[in-house]
């Protein structure tokens, strides 16, 4: 067989949403993805998924699992979770959602606590961002705090933030000051124009004296890092188009929730000298589209609850907290469940249907389990970039089963449910 | 969802100016979908003996299906803790959807609160061209209403390259393309020039002949070059215009030369109650504006009423959201979009003892009470940056009852209505055929659509109908019947079916020749691949273009 290639493909592999990617398919594999880094030659892998659909642990047919986990789901109505993980499409989550609202069900999501804490800091004060190629076209100062991109968002240095020339940066890395900060053992790139190491005890008060020092008040001498920080300040003052960027996922160094408020408020204080924006680099497999959907269908990002008839905010514990504690009978599970985060003991200790890529691997025990393809390998539709720019996927891969079309089934058979329990 | 496929509204007071029916009591005949001359005997019929019936709602300006009124509902989790909104009563084999409501609901719910209050098309007025595949994803979501989403262009890099270059046909071909590749309707412009300085370090723009960002594009330019590729390419809708200079003193200077410059051509001029302002100071401006549209008629306007209460400020016009920050204090969202445009946000509460929103009340009174020709001047509130679109009822009340209009003027801050024409007395109360016009008929015929906002054999049949009420705000707030396409959405008052909208959008034609260059410009400075960019999958056709 001649193998076919498939040409703009979009990977999912982190929040970079690369959409340049020639797959090249033999005989029902992925056998090359070009251009590529290591996340994503992982996250296509060779484009294997199990195709199982499980009932209690054995095989069955879907109409059977999907009844199954219709009178499951049904009886434990406005006492369930469903929780929204990843590589699924934005169609598929706007499904889940739908099944959530008709279950009075609470939600949860791949949206990792630090950034729900940069969700929560931009509703107090709201942000000054950008999407990702205003970074390419304007950014002429980089401060990196506390984050090398190279390794958890490998192509974010040469597609946007630092390489490539842009409309008012023609010169490209050359154009660019860059200011590597490292916080403690989260270290900034090398090399930079500028290094600034800060211990993780200084770090807030350093960002609260940049905020003053770019605001134009006049800071009394102190400490040699305090000179730092107006150094670093003036410097971005001074520059065109500033762009923050930090790690909104989890890292190695344990951060202090008000680090993402203050770099926040310190971008927007840049607005007044220059223009600024603060890029927060996020997870891929389209956990930004979780929360795109999220919001649109319910009004609030992350950590919504649904057991009163309508939307409740309850940022204050999420869904995997509140199941950990034992506060649902029953889950329903949308996405791949690879993730080593999620606490195989609490879903275990419910009725768990789970709906996704490698449903039936999951690590965790499920009364039913369909396994269905990967969002932007085998399945088609739309995903969110982590600056919330959506892209279309173009599957390379079919013939699995659709996590979209067994949403929408599963929602016809629990409305046949609710209706045959009259609820 | 069905209804019946065939129905007659028997006994109701009809007001379809674009007929020129005017408060006649005439049976309305449905059929699939449609308004028919006739229907056999026999068929269902509905009573509306007593009542009043109009082609429904078409609101020509709105933020509701965007990003950027994503990032809106987002900012604003304390608005939707307020205002929660269970799912409708369910039945008919319809399952209906929560959400929440606020300045910026959540997009079941504003699909189903406009169907509550009458209207049945609307239009999402600024739309990012990369980010219109998630219009097109809330539309889906968002029931009930028909229409689509205006692009943004105006400070878009292309564009302004072609501009410069003096190559105005190629800004068409590239503005056809960029309509047929997002979906949209109509071209937006929004502060020309402005939104690039801002995002360029210049800051804003204030004049018409203002240099954008060192170049040699004007905004003039840009406005001509715009309205010129709209009105050659035929669009049903000319270019929607956001002047420069929003919420400025003095700004009616700006809006006046905007209209002048662009004489002889078709244009719409958006929420000009933001643009009509004196200066130096602040005062009314509304008059030297309207009387340049009463003039003019190739021009046409909607107001963008400010009501008192909360708002929220939605707008790709990133400069002034940054002022509205600073001097308001209140939380602030910017977001550059590459390559095109951006997108600011500020909650507002306009306050009646506050001297400028009381001003900017007055002052789109005033816009409405001295027109005169109500085709051309839409009601609008440029939700929900001036008020909610629930607000409408309340406003078409100040515009049909003088009395009630003077008694809110005694309560609200006079210090900068000095010389303000509402202080003198307008006596003007607006018809019900005159709401009717500037609420349906006249959008829907400024906007081309030839079958909406009138009640002929042939037009969809999207249906309004009142029970008379004293209350004039009351009325319009509670529609005893809505129809949408054939379909009863409200019954005696209750949401009971919510259909899906259908989409309007066009797809130009262009001359080829621009694509290789297009492609170039991708390759060069975007992050998304060309032939990711085009929105595919919009399930309805393109509205086909007239000659």
């Amino acid at each position: 067989m001649t193998p076919s290639r498939v040409e703009h493909v979009t990977c999912l592999g982190c929040g970079c949403g690369c959409d340049d990617i020639t797959v090249t398919v033999n005989e029902g594999r992925i056998v090359d993805a070009s251009p590529i880094c290591p996340i994503g030659r992982t996250w296509f892998g060779d484009g294997q998924v199990p195709s199982n659909v499980l009932r209690s642990g054995s095989p069955a047919s879907l109409d059977e699992a999907l009844a199954e986990a219709a009178a499951l789901l049904v009886r434990a109505r406005g006492r369930c979770l469903v929780y929204l993980g990843t590589d699924i499409s934005s169609q598929a989550q706007r499904l889940a959602l739908g099944i959530a609202d008709l279950l009075r069900a609470g939600v949860d999501s791949a949206t990792s606590d630090t950034a729900a804490a940069g969700l929560l800091a931009a509703q107090r004060r709201g942000r000054a961002g950008a999407t990702l190629g205003e970074i390419r076209n304007r950014g002429d100062a980089l401060l990196f705090w506390g984050v090398d991109p190279t390794e958890r968002y490998p192509r974010f240095l040469s597609r946007y933030a630092l390489e490539p020339v842009g409309t008012h940066v023609p010169q490209g890395r050359a154009g660019r000051f860059v200011i590597s900060v490292s916080i403690g053992a989260d270290k900034g790139p090398t090399p930079a124009d500028l290094t600034w190491q800060l211990d993780p005890k200084e770090e807030i008060t350093a960002i609260s004296l940049m905020r003053a020092s770019v605001l134009g008040h006049s800071l009394p001498k102190s400490a040699p890092q305090l000179a730092r920080a107006v150094e670093v300040s003036t410097r971005l003052s001074q520059a065109r188009y500033v762009v923050v960027v930090h790690d909104g996922e989890p890292t190695a160094e344990r951060r202090d929730p008000l680090r993402v408020e203050g770099l926040i408020a310190l971008t927007q204080a840049l607005n007044q000298p220059t223009r600024a924006a603060l890029s927060s680099l996020r997870g891929g497999g389209n956990r930004s589209g979780a929360e795109a959907v999220l919001t649109w269908q319910s009004g609030y990002p992350f950590a919504v609850d649904y057991s009163r008839g309508y939307p409740r905010y309850t940022p204050g514990e999420r869904g995997l907290e509140r199941l950990a504690a034992g506060g649902f009978q029953a889950a329903l599970f949308v996405g791949s469940p690879m993730e080593e985060s999620f606490a195989p003991k609490a879903f275990s200790a419910v009725s768990t249907i789970a709906i996704g890529p490698r449903a039936s691997q999951a690590r965790f025990q499920t009364r039913v389990a369909v396994d269905t393809g990967v969002a932007g390998i085998h399945e088609a539709g739309t995903a969110y970039r982590m600056d919330e720019v959506p892209l279309p996927l173009r599957p390379p891969l079919s013939g699995t089963r659709s996590a979209a079309e067994t949403l929408r089934a599963l929602t016809d058979a629990i409305r046949a449910e609710l209706e045959r329990s009259g609820s | 969802v069905s209804g019946p496929s065939q129905l007659r509204i028997r006994g109701g007071t009809v007001h379809d100016p674009a007929n020129h029916i005017d408060g006649e009591i005439r049976e309305i005949c449905v059929e699939n979908g449609r308004i028919v001359a006739s229907l056999p005997d026999g068929v269902p019929s509905l009573d509306a003996r007593g009542m009043i019936v109009m082609p429904g709602g078409v609101d020509i300006h709105a933020h509701f299906a965007s990003s950027s009124c994503n990032h809106a509902r987002r900012l604003l989790p304390e608005e939707h803790a307020a205002d929660p909104a269970s799912a409708p009563d369910a039945g008919n084999g319809w399952t209906p959807r929560s959400g929440s409501g606020g300045t910026v609901p959540s997009t079941f719910t504003t699909g189903y609160r406009y169907a509550g209050l009458g209207y049945t098309t609307a239009f999402d007025a600024a739309v990012a061209p990369l980010l219109a595949r998630h219009s097109h994803s809330e539309l889906e979501d968002t029931p009930c209403v028909d229409g689509g989403i205006f692009v943004l262009m105006g400070n878009d890099e292309y564009l302004l390259r072609q501009v410069a270059a003096g190559e105005r046909e190629r800004a068409r071909d590239y503005a056809a393309w960029l309509i047929g590749s997002t979906g949209a309707y109509a071209i937006k412009i929004v502060n020309p020039g402005g939104v690039e300085a801002w995002k360029s370090g210049q800051r804003n723009v204030s004049g018409l002949d203002d240099a954008v960002a060192g170049s040699r594009v004007t905004p003039r330019a840009i406005l001509e070059t715009l309205a010129d590729a709209g009105n050659q390419m035929g669009l049903p809708h000319p270019v929607h215009i956001h002047c420069n200079n929003l919420g400025m003193p003095g700004n009616a200077a700006v809006t006046l030369a905007t209209m002048q410059a662009l004489a002889g051509r078709r244009a719409h001029f958006t929420h000009v109650q933001f643009h009509s302002y004196g200066g130096p100071g602040w005062s009314s401006g509304a008059r030297p504006v309207i009387e340049y549209v009463n003039a003019h008629p190739e021009a046409s306007v909607d107001v963008g009423q400010v009501m008192f209460g909360p708002a929220t400020t939605i707008t790709a016009d990133s400069p002034v959201e940054y002022l509205l920050h600073k001097s308001s204090g209140r939380k602030w969202v910017n977001i550059d979009i590459e390559l095109e445009t951006g997108c600011g946000i500020v909650p507002l509460v306009y306050k009646d003892k506050a001297a400028v929103s009381a001003l900017q009340w007055a002052v789109g009174l005033e816009l409405f009470l001295l027109s005169s020709d109500p085709w051309r001047v839409v009601l609008s509130t440029d939700h929900p940056n001036g008020g909610s679109f629930l607000s409408y009822p309340a406003l078409i009340q100040l515009l049909m009852d003088r009395s009630v209009r003077e008694e809110k003027l005694k309560q609200v801050n006079p210090k900068l209505l000095a010389g303000s024409p509402l202080t003198d007395g307008l006596p003007r109360e607006y018809t019900l055929n005159e709401i009717a016009i500037i609420t349906r008929a006249g959008p829907a015929r400024l906007l081309g659509l030839k079958q909406k906002g009138h009640l002929g054999p042939g037009a969809d049949a999207d249906i309004t109908i009142y029970g008379r009420d004293a209350d004039i705000a009351k009325m319009f707030a509670t529609p005893r019947y809505v129809i949408k396409s054939g379909v009863v959405v409200v019954e005696e008052g209750q949401l009971r079916r919510a259909p899906p909208g259908r989409r309007l959008w066009l797809r130009p034609g262009y001359d080829d020749a621009v694509l290789p260059d297009l492609q170039r410009h991708f390759d060069s400075y975007g992050t998304v691949s060309f032939e990711n960019f085009p929105v595919q999958g919009i399930a309805d056709d393109p509205v086909p273009s007239s000659p």
